[in-house]
């Protein structure tokens, strides 16, 4: 695999849509897609994207690389997998778009750094990563905080009645953050996959 | 016939019995036609039936069952050669009208009235089998249509007369590379099989062939067909199957998609040629192409070229592309689409293009560049997309009947027959047409295939096959595919609609099917579709004939041309019993044997007609013995009711109406009077083809005799009816009643 995908240099160029069937999970029932739109069709926030699945499958064949890579599409997908379960195609939607996340990470696209939705699972995946679970509070300040201080400072005290509602009913809590047993040999692991992904991505 | 001695049999079984007494029925047999009836309580069974038979023992030569419907217990009320005549006392009597009523007693009475009188109108028809009948299957165009005729027909038994305008058999089969798939699991091109056709062609010693012919004359009727050729000679034929093909659609007039522009930019037939060479190459340079673009519906679906769809362009574009990505699995293919058909098990094929990394773009092509870069309307990505580098441009082009011979030049004469002398569209004007009268239409230009006629009739009605729809030859495409307004002549393969390889093999064997039927009826001398088996035929008093011309016109098949002293003359063969011509005649010179314009006016009359002080009103319903007839017998059968003031009597068609008929209700005191038929006119449903559009055309010329007669335009309407209709028909009826009874009693009455 490489690292970077390929830059198409014209409509319908086909080398970054070929880079995806190859390189993205589930990137080679792509191809098998017939543009019917029923996963836009099924999609519950499509109206918050935009391009819905369907759109933006073409727009990989049509080689419209930079367009599907800052698009909010690959980050508002909550993961419902109706678009994979209705799919006439078996394309795993889902996973594609997630993938294409990865890709757009990597290869540093604004909306990759900037947008609510990546910054929220950046901080999601700290705390998970660190602590084996999610701490609400802390994902939340890590989020807020990503703003900037100021920022992160505003959107806490705007929050704080609901966090306090929380906390009433024991729905979050003040002390020490909960975490796993044995966060040693989370780390570890984490470590070890992120070391073959390297290796997978270096590859080539 | 000898002495007329019939027997008449009334049932009183599946309620017959408690709904209407039968006595009287006998009653009216024994006291107005001296005929004594018998009654069974169960005669369809052994015993009624053993009664009938035994009767015929003796010497009775004609039976008259009063009983159900003569749609069913034909097998058990078949006494051939004598001639039977149903009165139905069941799905139209008690069945569709309340038990015990004094109007349903009087509609009973009358149906036995109605057909005592039938039988005493007719006689056992006589076949016409003079001279002798050729048994050979003629089969026009040798490509895979005509050389799986000719195998079928030959298998049946039959001499086979193969004829092919070109110097070899195969079509554009020959010259074709792989085929679209046609067996399991469907999702690869297949092996151009062509050649196992071709060797069993020629092994066949039934099989005659002549290549390199061209029909300049063909005469006669089926089993009688006389066809010559270019060269002079003359074949004896009995049937004819044309298999003549397509031409694919003139690219020349594709200018805007390229067309022309570069020579890179081809059609899908020289693209099939290339490969089956196995030398894809650019016209240009001679390189292999590494970037095609295929356009699907060039010049189809285009109210400016063709406005059809051929069904077979998008598999062969698939088929075309993964051809090419087997030899070169990089190649940049993209399908550039308005629809993807794939009808059937050819979705298979689509989505083995799609995992082999075809690309489908769907939008119109803009523009084609002589650089060939295509400008596509994207409409999945939603702007206009330049596909730029590509180094060959397919245009899928769609196919062109050969409903005409291209070699040949257009004859002015019988041009009609070609530009549809029954308008899909046009307007049926009709008086008083019952319930929504259809929209008037502009009249469709058809567009009609360039050449001249193909087989060169010698018919009145002029040398060509008649064409319906875009130039395809006219059939009913779900009713009866085959059959054309020619007897005896049926068309298979893309002639008749388009359509690909297996297919068309299928399509041939139904074809010979007919055929086989036509040359072993016209033999027996029976009638073909729908009136199988029926031996009557046209026979016209030529002594009162007026040489008006309208039953050499109006023939919906052809069938009665015009001798050299302009009186009509009838090919018995070619006639298929619809009775038009006897509808058409004004002095009503035209009977059959057993079904004559008297038969039906005495029939009509045979009914009593009530006085106006009675409060009751009497409608005639004359309906079409195929699908309204049916439509009522269901009707009775769901126990739906109407009006037990209607008196219906069946007819072979509508077209065999006389005006004379209507007339004859009005005097004898009818109030009103209904055609009930196939709907006519755009995408007619008569299986006569325009019998009810004749009826419909004399209908609308009958308001201003109505008028003169100072009757009401409103008693004579036409209904439409199909086979389904067993829920409208009833409240068609009963609305009809209504209006009748709104316009008050027919003024004649009495008189």
């Amino acid at each position: 695999m490489n690292a970077m995908s390929p830059t198409p240099s014209k409509a319908y160029d086909l080398n970054f849509a070929r880079w995806v069937y190859e390189n993205v999970d589930g990137g080679d029932r792509m191809a098998l897609c017939m543009q019917c739109g029923t996963c836009s069709g099924s999609c519950p926030i499509g109206t918050q994207m935009d391009h819905g699945p369907r759109k933006l499958f073409m727009m990989i064949r049509a080689g419209m690389k930079d367009a599907v890579l800052s698009s909010n599409t690959l980050w508002n997908c909550v993961s419902c997998y109706n678009c994979v379960v209705r799919c006439p195609r078996q394309v795993p939607v889902t996973y594609i778009l997630h993938d294409l996340a990865h890709v757009a990470v990597r290869e540093g696209y604004a909306q990759a750094k900037e947008s609510d939705n990546a910054r929220f699972a950046k901080a999601f995946w700290w705390s998970a990563a660190k602590y084996g679970r999610t701490d609400e509070r802390l994902v939340t300040a890590k989020y807020y905080f990503s703003f900037g201080v100021g920022e992160g400072i505003k959107r806490g005290m705007a929050n704080q009645k609901i966090a306090m509602g929380m906390v009433k009913t024991k729905r979050m809590h003040l002390g020490m953050p909960h975490k796993v047993k044995n966060t040693g040999e989370l780390h570890a692991i984490l470590a070890k996959a992120a070391e073959m992904e390297a290796k997978k991505h270096g590859a080539k | 016939m000898s002495e007329r001695k019939t027997g008449v049999y009334l049932c009183s079984g599946c309620g017959i019995g408690e709904s209407v007494q039968v006595g009287a029925l006998e009653g009216v047999a024994k006291s107005e036609y001296k005929l004594e009836a018998k009654t069974h309580a169960c005669l369809c069974g052994d015993e009624g039936v053993g009664m009938i038979k035994a009767d015929i023992e003796a010497g009775t030569n004609q039976v008259v069952v009063a009983a159900c419907s003569a749609r069913v217990m034909t097998d058990r009320f078949g006494f051939e050669p004598i001639q039977v005549v149903r009165a139905d006392l069941r799905e139209k009597v008690i069945w569709s009208h309340p038990a015990g009523d004094e109007d349903t007693q009087a509609l009973a009475e009358d149906h036995v009235r109605m057909a005592l009188t039938q039988a005493s109108k007719i006689k056992a028809p006589e076949p016409w089998t003079e001279g002798e009948f050729s048994q050979t299957i003629m089969v026009l165009g040798g490509g895979v249509t005509g050389l799986s005729a000719a195998l079928q027909a030959a298998g049946l038994g039959h001499d086979v007369l193969l004829v092919e305008r070109a110097d070899q058999l195969g079509g554009h089969a020959r010259t074709a590379s792989k085929r679209l798939p046609h067996t399991p699991p469907y999702d690869k091109p297949e092996a151009n099989d062509i050649g196992v056709l071709l060797d069993a062609v020629a092994a066949n010693p039934k099989i005659t062939v002549r290549l390199n012919a061209l029909v300049t004359r063909t005469a006669g009727m089926p089993g009688k067909f006389a066809v010559t050729f270019a060269d002079g000679t003359i074949e004896d034929v009995g049937a004819i199957i044309v298999a003549t093909g397509w031409r694919p659609y003139d690219a020349t007039k594709l200018g805007h998609l390229g067309y022309g522009a570069s020579p890179d930019v081809v059609t899908n037939t020289d693209m099939e040629k290339m490969l089956a060479a196995g030398q894809l190459a650019r016209k240009s340079d001679g390189k292999a192409p590494k970037s095609i673009a295929f356009v699907q519906c060039a010049g189809s679906r285009d109210a400016d070229h063709l406005p059809y769809c051929s069904s077979i362009c998008c598999q062969t574009s698939l088929k075309q592309a993964l051809e090419v990505l087997e030899t070169d699995p990089t190649a940049n293919i993209f399908v550039i689409y308005e629809e993807m058909r794939t009808p059937g098990v050819a979705e298979e094929l689509y989505r083995q293009a799609q995992s082999k990394g075809v690309i489908f773009i769907k939008g119109k092509v803009k523009a084609v560049g002589a650089d060939l870069t295509v400008t596509v309307a994207d409409e999945l990505v939603q702007q206009d997309v330049p596909l730029a580098g590509l180094d060959m441009v397919v245009l899928a082009t769609g196919m062109v009947p050969n409903s005409t011979n291209p070699d040949q030049a257009m004859v002015e004469y019988g041009a009609e027959q070609l530009n549809g002398d029954v308008d899909p569209e046009a307007p049926i004007a009709v008086a008083g047409y019952c319930g929504e009268a259809p929209a008037a239409h502009e009249k469709r230009v058809q567009s009609v295939p360039e050449g001249g006629p193909l087989l060169n009739l010698q018919y009145r009605q002029g040398p060509h096959l008649p064409v319906l729809h875009d130039g395809f030859a006219d059939s009913h495409y779900i009713c009866f595919p085959y059959e054309t307004r020619r007897t005896g002549i049926y068309t298979a393969g893309p002639v008749r609609r388009p359509m690909d390889w297996a297919e068309a093999a299928e399509d041939a064997a139904g074809a010979v099917l007919k055929a086989v039927q036509a040359v072993r009826s016209a033999a027996a001398g029976a009638a073909l579709h729908p009136r199988v088996g029926d031996l009557s035929f046209p026979k016209i008093n030529l002594n009162a004939c007026t040489k008006c011309r309208r039953c050499t016109v109006e023939c919906p098949f052809g069938a009665i041309d015009e001798d050299e002293k302009e009186y009509p003359n009838v090919n018995p063969t070619r006639c298929r019993r619809c009775g038009t011509c006897m509808g058409a005649c004004p002095v009503r010179t035209i009977s059959f044997d057993n079904y004559s314009v008297e038969m039906l006016s005495s029939m009509i009359k045979a009914v009593k007609v009530p006085d106006e002080f009675s409060g009751k009103p009497r409608i005639l319903i004359m309906a079409c013995e195929n699908d309204a007839v049916p439509a009522l017998d269901q009707a009775g059968i769901k126990r739906n009711s109407w009006s037990s003031h209607v008196r219906v009597v069946p007819v072979r068609c509508l077209g065999s109406v006389s005006l004379l008929n209507i007339s004859d209700a009005l005097s004898a005191g009818y109030d009103g009077v209904m055609l009930m038929g196939c709907k006519p006119g755009d995408d007619y449903q008569c299986h006569f083809v325009k019998g009810s559009a004749m009826a419909a055309e004399r209908l609308s010329k009958v308001g201003e005799t109505l008028k003169s007669m100072m009757l009401e335009p409103e008693r004579v309407v036409q209904a439409e009816a199909s086979i389904a209709d067993s829920d409208r028909l009833p409240k068609v009826i009963d609305g009809f009643v209504e209006t009748i009874m709104k316009v008050g009693f027919n003024p004649f009455k009495g008189f």
